[in-house]
């Protein structure tokens, strides 16, 4: 028999059939030749999670924490005078350590917000509304004094070595919640500074790779799934096509029944057509009532883009996605907020950043999807509390940044760490990026030293041989 | 002598310390030195240290940089950075630098206070007190000698071919195979259909699927021989460099761009197709090999040879390299490392890179061994430091005929240009040049109508004629100039304005030209420097008649800097027609006639001047040496330096010695596939064996080590490795032994009784039945479609593009010419598990995802090949139904249609009654679905 005689519910259980087989085979083991199987499907983490989903938003360029959220008053009184500092770029180019930078103030007033009293200037008003469900961490440091190798190391844990992104370490450790959606989704990624490489999976199987919507610098309403519609053929030409496949599929099946490989390879054309029947709803924003529009900004033409990239990043998540980035940024070298020489025009970026996130935080809080979703917003790196060459702009600094996290299980209205009283190195409760990834993947339930791959003959892992978790800002 | 107090004082604290025991020990301290131990220093060390620095840290793995603070002889000793701490030398010792931030930054979390760090000082200088008298555990020594004792490390032998029992094996390899499996009491399943093995067969070594004739052809052809005739068919097509050289690619990290800033290899092709050619060639692979770690070095008999070898070492600067790393200390070492990676993982299956920053935990590749590597690359330049650094690529050297050629007429080239501006009265940008020299109709500022006071001036240098004349920043508006020349003009002339620019000029000056198409002005910038000649600026192309009133007038109104004049060049667009030059004297004429020649001599020859082929490479380093050892792989934290040299497990007395002349890149490539070193055919020949049969005998095919796999069949992989050096490293000959054996022929419907025993078929009890690739995927799509251009070679990035960012990928051409960019490869490559180009890949993964399906049912290009294909079979009017599904079939699945796929795909298509367009429809949608059916999916 060749299988003409199947009905389609035969072929569907079939095929489901296939499908606990796979699950069987798991995907955790990394001898020579595992049985391709369904990749995304959800694993057990190593302990219970606190977080079961991650919204990373990317501020590209690197924001100023001097000018944002690490209020400094000694930066107003030493305003214009020249002091010794260690330069993160002078050192890496000559070694030279304390070069003469001429200090600068914030270019905005900094108040207190909420509860907490924490600081926030006016770049971020709206944001800072929310202060008492964010938990700063003053006191990060990273590697990398350029955009390429800081942003590499942001999203792989290396600067320089070709290295799974987070977002596929993620999807690898805890596959994805949803069936019907990839487990990593970089919406509007930027093709700059490592582009590919940072929602690449490397040595893990591709499998783990970001799916990507759109592209940096391009409009976020244009960002899609790839090949998830079909535009040549209407929904009955697709169905009866559909059928057509599913029973050629199965006539070929009969010789070799039991093939686990076979199969799966079948039933990645059923999660496909469930995918095309369901996932575009999901970024589909028309459904969304006024008001949620107006909550992140989507009637205002400057915060338009960056709210559809937030609202879509909450929907994702309501999905089951793992990990979702929205990246404020563009492709190039010198991104977004970089302002070497203008930093004025740090208030265009944050007046198109701050309603979004806003409205994201106090949407996901509504929901109920705060608790367990952990929102992180930071950059690869922020700037010095001096003017570079002596302008109105601020260079690189990867010595003492601030990112803030907010829900899924870390303290609210909460601050930790601090930078020396210029705000430029952290000083107090240093947080290296490292530490900051292994607290992420420990709030997702996953030991950052036992979330390993074995390739080119050794574990490796997120945190390379580094990293601790902060267990302080854990709630 | 008299001595100042201050330094007295010091020199008496020296000597203070210098008597003081270094190895006091608990027992000879005084009670107040231990109580000071025990409060102010040892509270700190258990809670800023211990957890990373201890046996208990060690214990759980935590132990950072191999450094103990719980015991005296701990902190002494030190860790891989070297002691932490010299009794009664604070100011020498690592320790107090450390909690400084000087050296290290310790504790992690941040400084300690000044108080506590005064404290350390103060203990040291005292001579360390300590009463913890811990060990501390040896160092683990790698011992080389017993690492030569792992399989991989074993010199090849020439294994006995296996006799085996009641079947007389086809061929050694199927006597290897068949012992193994009678040792299991299993036997081989039978030979594949023909129909199968044909298609197997041209997508295994050409990587094309075969046309129903060429399918027919061989399962008609009688002759005994016939299916060795087929194998030789296919090994001599220049389609097998293509499907081969794409395999080698992969092992390569063959790319077109990094993904730093989307920067283009442009050149890369060249290597490609150097590898493809070699392929066709079969060019031995040790020769290969060493072309592409030290082509640049070798000799050559010919310059077909030179050419080959130079284009190879673009093997070298493939890396995906983060050119914008600050650190350029580090960038190199970063470098240096990659390419390391991906010598060790390509040629010898090692994970060299584990050693970089400590012994190699599991395999003999001790530390040094690393950077005994590491400075002959080190040595090596492979990138141009600047802040965004560059990679090395270099002109091919033409033929010595044909470089003497160019030689000579580089130097007549120079030649011409130093007459030229010889002939132009001109000594670069910033002199003056004659009227007379310039082309066209030129009217000096001396023949200018003036109204108001110009002043004469050669302050400025880059003037036309006897000088310049300016306005003196007076008399605003009311001066002008106007500039006529002697007879009308006719015909379009581009009209230029000469500027002496300067810094005290206006920035916005009005000049006028009136035309026969009215009047336009131009502003411009006296401040900048203008950009023909140093000296003027275009004011546009007008159109002339006779009776046009030709002119260009200067205005200084609006003005308040110096407002200059200088001349006004009228240059004819089509050289036909009106007076080109306006010559007032014999000599002029002369001169004038002389530049025109020199000119026209000069373009010529520029244009025949042969262009140069640009190729990516590496060079020799000015200064070459040894390196030293990177404490944890810290480029600003050296440790002892290394000879430069080779893995020691693999090295041998008559291994090649590096002199200080060369970077040892040379001899590196003759060590690495050196008939003393067993790993470059062991590794090889295991490659092969996974591209043709689906699996390795040694499964990690880019890992011999330890922590590799081992072997299914170590017999005969040493058979094929010694095969293939005895046939003098000729892939085609390997590729057609293994092919010819039984086991390759078999069917791979597998024997059901042997799924408990050998459950993923390591004994090749069948053939393995293997997923095809993007490329064949790709291909077959373009050729059943009847679109594929199968040119051979060449570059398809655009002259137009600079950045790999979103590239449209499209293209007739075969999968393996389609720009690998790192940063947007095509969808269908980073669906279809593609090699990840930044890395070795000797084996693909294999996945069945969401996305793969979504692209065979949804992809635009897809249902544009499957139209194609439909629209070239509905052309064939003499076909019904029945032998248009049948030929369909056959075409993408290479054998006949089953009755039910017949009975389906003709229901299908038959709905669509006499509707042309419905009819199209549905044949494209058959064909898209056969596309996406396993069967098709899948070499069997």
């Amino acid at each position: 028999m060749d299988g003409i005689g199947f009905t389609r519910r035969q072929a569907l259980s079939m095929s489901a059939c296939g499908f606990g087989q796979l699950a069987l085979a798991g995907l955790l083991n990394d001898t020579a030749n595992a049985a391709p199987a369904n990749p995304m499907l959800a694993k057990q983490s190593h302990f219970p999670q606190k977080a079961k989903r991650v919204i990373f938003l990317f501020m590209q360029g690197g924001p100023s924490q001097v000018d944002s959220f690490d209020y400094k008053p000694l930066l107003y009184k030493k305003n214009g005078e020249e002091l010794a500092f260690d330069d993160a770029r002078v050192i890496a180019n000559t070694g030279k350590r304390g070069s003469a930078q001429k200090v600068m103030q914030p270019l905005w007033d900094f108040n207190q917000y909420g509860e907490c009293g924490h600081w926030a200037s006016d770049l971020f008003p709206e944001t800072a509304r929310h202060m008492d469900k964010l938990c700063m961490l003053h006191s990060m440091h990273t590697e990398g004094v350029a955009h390429g190798p800081a942003t590499l190391f942001l999203h792989c844990g290396a600067t320089n070595f070709v290295r799974p992104s987070m977002g596929s370490w993620i999807s690898y450790g805890l596959g994805s919640e949803n069936d019907n959606l990839p487990g990593f989704v970089s919406i509007c990624p930027s093709p700059g500074n490592g582009g590919a490489r940072n929602y690449g999976s490397a040595f893990l199987p591709p499998a783990f790779q970001g799916t990507t919507l759109g592209s940096a610098g391009r409009p976020s309403k244009n960002a899609k799934i790839r090949d998830l519609i079909n535009g040549r053929f209407d929904k009955k030409q697709q169905s009866e096509q559909f059928d057509l496949l599913r029973q050629i599929n199965s006539a070929q099946l009969s010789d070799r029944r039991g093939d686990a490989e076979l199969e799966s390879v079948v039933s990645s054309f059923e999660l496909a057509w469930r995918l095309q029947n369901n996932a575009p709803g999901v970024l589909d924003l028309s459904d969304e009532s006024e008001q949620t529009l107006k909550l992140y900004g989507i009637d205002e033409p400057k915060t338009t883009d960056f709210g559809q990239q937030c609202l879509m990043a909450r929907r994702l998540a309501e999905s089951g996605v793992r990990y979702i980035q929205c990246t404020y940024g563009d492709g190039s070298p010198n991104p977004a907020w970089d302002q070497h020489s203008n930093l004025p025009k740090h208030l265009d970026h944050a007046r198109a950043v701050d309603r979004p996130v806003a409205g994201l935080l106090e949407d996901l809080d509504r929901r109920g999807l705060l608790e367990d979703t952990l929102v992180w917003w930071g950059a690869e790196f922020g700037r010095t509390p001096y003017a570079q060459n002596n302008g109105t702009g601020r260079d690189h600094n990867p010595n003492g940044f601030t990112t803030w996290l907010a829900g899924g299980g870390v303290k609210p209205g909460f601050a930790y760490g601090a930078t020396d009283e210029f705000g430029h190195k952290a000083v107090e409760n240093k947080t290296h990026m490292h530490d900051l990834h292994a607290t992420i993947l420990h709030l997702l339930g996953m030991d950052h030293t036992r979330l390993t791959y074995r390739y080119s003959g050794r574990d490796f892992r997120l945190t390379d041989v580094h990293g601790e978790v902060v267990s302080e800002i854990i709630a | 002598m008299k001595m100042p107090f201050r330094s007295y004082i010091w020199q008496c604290f020296a000597i203070l310390t210098w008597m003081l025991p270094p190895t006091l020990s608990a027992q000879e301290a005084s009670e107040e030195q231990l109580a000071f131990f025990e409060k102010r220093i040892r509270p700190v060390l258990v809670e800023h240290c211990y957890q990373c620095h201890s046996r208990n840290a060690a214990a759980k793995e935590k132990l950072r940089g191999g450094l103990y603070l719980d015991s005296r002889q701990g902190i002494l000793k030190g860790g891989e950075s070297g002691a932490a701490a010299i009794a009664g030398k604070p100011a020498e010792s690592l320790l107090i630098s450390a909690l400084k931030f000087e050296s290290f930054e310790m504790p992690p979390a941040g400084k300690l206070t000044v108080d506590v760090i005064a404290d350390f000082e103060k203990w040291i200088a005292d001579g360390m007190v300590d009463p913890r008298d811990g060990q501390i555990a040896a160092d683990r020594k790698i011992d080389i000698n017993a690492g030569r004792g792992f399989w991989a490390y074993q010199p090849l032998s020439q294994p006995a071919i296996p006799t085996v029992a009641g079947v007389q094996p086809a061929t050694p390899i199927d006597a290897f195979i068949i012992r193994k499996l009678q040792e299991q009491g299993m036997k081989q399943v039978g030979h594949a259909d023909r129909r199968i093995l044909a298609r197997r067969l041209y997508y295994d070594i050409v990587g094309l699927p075969p046309s129903i004739e060429q399918i027919e052809s061989f399962v008609k052809d009688t002759r005994s021989d016939a299916y060795e005739q087929l194998v030789d068919k296919l090994l001599s097509s220049p389609a097998f460099g293509e499907r081969w050289g794409r395999h080698w690619l992969d092992v390569v990290r063959y790319a077109e761009s990094i993904t730093l800033r989307g920067l283009l290899y442009r050149e890369a092709w060249r290597f490609r197709d150097a590898v493809i050619s070699s392929f066709n060639a079969d060019v031995p692979f040790n020769v290969m090999a060493r072309q592409q770690v030290s082509g640049d070095l070798m000799e050559a008999a010919s310059r077909e040879q030179r050419e080959m070898n130079l284009l190879l070492t673009g093997f070298l600067s493939m890396g995906n390299n983060n050119l914008e790393d600050q650190d350029k200390a580090k960038l190199r070492m970063d470098v240096v490392d990659e390419q390391l990676e991906t010598i060790g993982r390509a040629f010898l299956a090692q994970t060299i890179g584990c050693a970089r920053c400590h012994d190699h935990k599991f395999d003999p590749i001790p530390t040094k061994d690393y950077y005994a590597l590491a400075g002959i690359l080190r040595s090596t330049e492979s990138i141009i430091n600047s802040n965004v650094g560059r990679w090395v690529e270099l002109d091919m050297p033409l033929p010595e005929a044909e470089q003497k050629q160019l030689d000579a007429m580089n130097a007549q080239i120079a030649a011409l240009k130093q007459e030229i501006t010889k002939l132009q009265g001109s000594g670069g940008d910033n002199a003056p040049i004659a009227v007379d020299a310039l082309e066209g109709v030129v009217v000096d500022d001396l023949d200018a109508k003036l109204v108001g006071a110009w002043t004469k001036s050669t302050s400025s240098k880059n003037f036309v004629g006897a000088n310049y004349q300016h306005d003196g920043a007076a008399g605003k508006g009311e001066k002008s100039a106007e500039f006529t020349p002697p007879e009308p003009l006719e015909g379009e002339y581009e009209v230029r304005f000469a500027v002496a620019h300067g810094g005290n000029r206006a920035p916005k000056v009005n000049v006028t030209v009136w035309s026969a198409d009215g009047e336009s002005t131009t502003e411009v910038n006296q401040q900048k420097k203008p950009p023909i000649l140093g000296r003027f600026v275009s004011l546009g192309k007008h159109r002339f008649t006779a009776n046009t009133d030709a002119k260009v007038t200067v205005s200084t109104a609006n003005t308040t800097q110096h407002v200059i004049i200088d001349a006004v060049q009228f240059l004819p667009v089509d050289l036909k027609g009106s007076p080109t030059k306006v010559v007032t004297d014999e000599d002029a004429k002369e001169r004038a006639a002389a530049l025109k020649v020199a000119q026209a001599t000069l373009k010529k020859l520029e244009a025949e001047r042969p262009s140069a082929i640009r190729y990516m490479t590496v060079s020799e380093q000015k200064e070459i040496g040894d390196t030293q050892v990177h404490i944890r792989g810290n480029v600003h934290n050296l440790g002892e330096s290394v000879s430069r040299g080779f893995l020691q497990v693999v090295s041998h007395e008559d291994s090649p010695v590096i002199d200080d002349t060369q970077s040892g890149r040379r001899q590196l490539g003759d060590w690495l596939v050196s008939s003393q070193n067993p790993l470059a055919p062991r590794v090889y020949a295991n490659r092969i064996w996974h591209w043709l049969i689906g699996t390795g005998i040694v499964r990690t095919v880019d890992n011999f080590g330890t922590t590799g796999e081992l072997p299914s069949h170590p017999e005969l992989l040493d058979y094929l490795a010694s095969r293939f050096v005895e046939n003098g490293w000729s892939t085609k000959q390997l590729v057609r032994e293994i092919v010819l054996s039984s086991t390759y022929q078999l069917s791979s419907n597998s024997n059901e009784n042997y799924s408990a025993v050998d459950p993923e078929n390591r004994l090749l009890s069948s053939m393995n039945r293997r997923r095809i690739d993007a490329e064949s995927l790709l291909d077959t799509l373009l050729v059943t479609s009847g679109s594929i251009d199968n040119r051979l070679g060449g570059s398809l990035i655009p002259a137009g593009i600079t950045t790999d960012y979103d590239f449209p990928h499209d293209s007739r051409r075969r999968a393996v010419y389609w720009p690998v960019f790192r940063n947007s490869l095509p969808d269908l490559f980073v669906v279809f598990d593609f090699a990840n180009p930044s890395m070795v890949v000797g084996r693909r993964d294999v996945s069945s995802t969401a996305p793969q399906s979504l692209f065979l049912m949804n992809n635009d290009w897809v249902i544009q090949q499957s139209q194609q294909m439909a629209d070239k079979w509905l052309a064939q009017h003499e076909l019904d139904v029945q032998s248009r599904t049948e030929a369909v079939v056959y075409t993408i699945l290479g054998r006949k249609p089953r009755s039910s796929e017949q009975q389906l795909i003709m229901q299908y298509v038959v709905a669509a009654g006499d509707d042309k367009m419905e009819r199209q429809r549905r044949w494209t949608q058959v064909i898209q679905t056969l596309f996406s059916s396993v069967d098709f999916r899948y070499i069997y």
